[in-house]
């Protein structure tokens, strides 16, 4: 069995708990032209985490990490300011390409695969940066071994392909640039729950191989089962930031809506 | 074909026949060099290079100065002029059209269909510069290169024969499309330009700086225009004002064939040379360009994206 995310702890030092911070974002702005998105947000994700970013329509997620991969530099369109780490490296002045080289690499929501493509040509799409092409066959060997359904179907176009298999494809393609951090942005979307925890199921198989993951997803049900790390956003900012363990789910549930317990003025 | 015998009729008949499908087929291979460039980049940038007709004259000058000043047999010469070609098509994207792009203007807060307008603006603006810019070099003499086979043909039976370069262009186009059909589909680098050419944005998510690929795409159209402008010169004389006549056909092949087909290309291009062929054959030479055109607006309403476009 192969071990991804070979390169997420190789230059963090140890934070206070004595864990390794692979990723760390410090006053988070986000602008669309005059809106702003994201408040000056801050938080950090240690390595082998599984960090579930949740909240309702709107709360600021997609754009957390459109700007984490570099896809809020669109000049007066959308811009960001604020800093962003991962492993010592700052992102947030880089361009995409230079950003999935450091080692952060995203599955965007509705998958987006190249759909004149097959699903090996998808897959090996995904390792383009120069670190990856280094062992292509053996990750792409790796790839159709944790998802053998996509070695039977290596050589088919992947719009002929079920929502549940497209999925492993797009999570398949992120592995193959050997990233340190993955961002899954709503995995569940649009997809039957059994399919589902399928695929939440390999999330966990992945982060246990070594990588970390960030998880955006509205279903809060099955993002704090997979988290151990868990970030509350509302209107652009964190709300809450904790351990599943630690927080209760009325707490979360509330930060979710916005509203107070009850009782509080 | 008054007093020849029935048979005879039907065997200049078949002969005639054979000759323009045979012509028609090997002008084909011609005309899919000629438009394969501009599929390329309307394929990968959604770019509607204007210019490309220039830019295949400009392919023929570059050829014929070289062949005047190096004396090197003339097919040698491509070896010279498909990577300065490259240089120009990678300069001109990297440097200019990129920054009139979709993407561009996108970043600066426009419309994206401005971004879709803007640079066929500037190929628009292009092809006055360059096509002023060879009248001012070369003046408006017709120029050629000169070459022993203009004249030669390979004589298939008595009473059929097809043009030696007519053969060879088409043996070219036909290891031209298979290298480029495999440079696409084999190389990291081709996968690169078909995920751009399939979605920029999710292409730059996959760390492909899609600046580049299409700065690639455009220089290995240009160098496959250089190919056209030497075919060009090799077979005709060509002058600066030229470049016109040349996107037509090479419009028509893409239409038929299809915007991002590499074997729509082939077939365009055959399709278009036999029907050209045929209607000159049987209705006089003034009749080519009409039942070429015929053609392409019969595939126009019935098949919207040509024959081969997925």
């Amino acid at each position: 069995m192969s071990t991804w995310g070979s390169r997420g702890n190789l230059s963090a030092k140890p934070g206070r708990d004595g864990r390794y911070p692979i990723l760390t974002v410090e006053k988070l702005s986000a602008w669309y032209g005059e809106l702003r998105a994201l408040q000056g947000i801050s938080f950090s994700a240690n390595a082998g985490e599984v960090v579930s970013v949740i909240g309702a329509n709107g709360a600021g997620k997609s754009t957390l990490l459109r700007a984490m991969t570099g896809m809020m530099n669109l000049g007066k369109r959308a811009h960001i300011e604020g800093r962003i780490e991962c492993q010592g490296r700052r992102l947030d002045r880089l361009r995409t390409e230079k950003i999935i080289e450091g080692g952060v690499t995203m599955v965007p929501e509705g998958r987006m695969l190249f759909s004149r493509m097959s699903v090996e040509e998808n897959l090996l799409v995904g390792a383009h940066i120069p670190r990856a092409r280094d062992g292509i066959k053996d990750r792409l060997a790796g790839i159709f071994e944790f998802f053998p359904r996509l070695a039977e179907r290596r050589t088919q176009s992947v719009s002929q392909m079920s929502g549940g298999e497209q999925q492993m494809v797009a999570s398949g393609r992120a592995l193959m640039s050997d990233p340190a951090v993955i961002l899954f942005d709503e995995l569940s979307l649009g997809l039957a729950p059994i399919i589902v925890d399928d695929i939440y199921d390999k999330v966990r198989q992945i982060n246990e191989r070594g990588v970390t993951c960030l998880v955006i997803e509205q279903d809060m049900r099955r993002a704090l089962e997979v988290a151990n790390h868990v970030l509350v956003m509302l209107e652009g900012d964190i709300v809450l930031d904790g351990s599943p363990d630690d927080l209760s789910r009325e707490e979360i549930t509330n930060a979710y809506f916005g509203t107070r317990p009850e009782g509080v003025a | 074909m008054a007093g020849l015998s029935f048979e005879e009729q039907v065997y200049w008949t078949l002969i005639d026949l054979a000759n323009a499908l045979l012509t028609g087929t090997f002008i084909g291979g011609y005309y899919a060099i000629l438009s394969i460039g501009l599929a390329l980049s309307f394929g990968v940038m959604r770019l509607v290079n204007l210019a490309h007709g220039e830019f295949l004259i400009v392919g023929a000058y570059i050829s014929a100065v070289i062949l005047q000043v190096v004396n090197i047999p003339a097919f040698f010469v491509l070896f010279i002029v498909v990577p300065i070609m490259f240089g120009i098509g990678y300069g001109l994207q990297r440097f200019l059209l990129n920054r009139v792009s979709v993407q561009a203007m996108e970043r600066r807060g426009m419309s994206s269909n401005f971004g879709l307008m803007a640079p066929i603006l500037v190929t628009f603006g292009l092809s006055i510069f360059i096509s002023h810019g060879l009248l001012a070099i070369f003046a408006s003499d017709a120029m050629s290169i000169n070459n022993s086979l203009a004249f030669s043909a390979i004589r298939i039976t008595s009473d059929l024969s097809v043009s030696t370069l007519r053969f060879i262009f088409f043996l070219f186009a036909i290891v031209l499309l298979i290298a480029l059909f495999l440079f696409l589909r084999h190389s990291a680098t081709g996968r690169a330009i078909r995920a751009t050419s399939d979605n920029p944005t999710y292409a730059t998510l996959m760390g492909i700086n899609t600046e580049h690929v299409f700065a690639v795409a455009l220089g290995i159209s240009l160098a496959i225009g250089g190919v056209a402008g030497f075919m060009i010169g090799m077979t005709r004389t060509f002058q600066p004002f030229d470049g016109p006549q040349f996107i037509l056909i090479a419009f028509g092949v893409v239409i038929i064939g299809g915007m991002n087909s590499i074997v729509g290309s082939l077939v365009g291009g055959v399709l278009l040379g036999i029907v050209q062929v045929l209607a000159g054959t049987y209705f006089g030479p003034s009749a080519q360009l009409v039942g070429g055109y015929m053609l392409v607006l019969a595939v126009l309403a019935f098949f919207r994206e040509g024959l081969f476009s997925r």
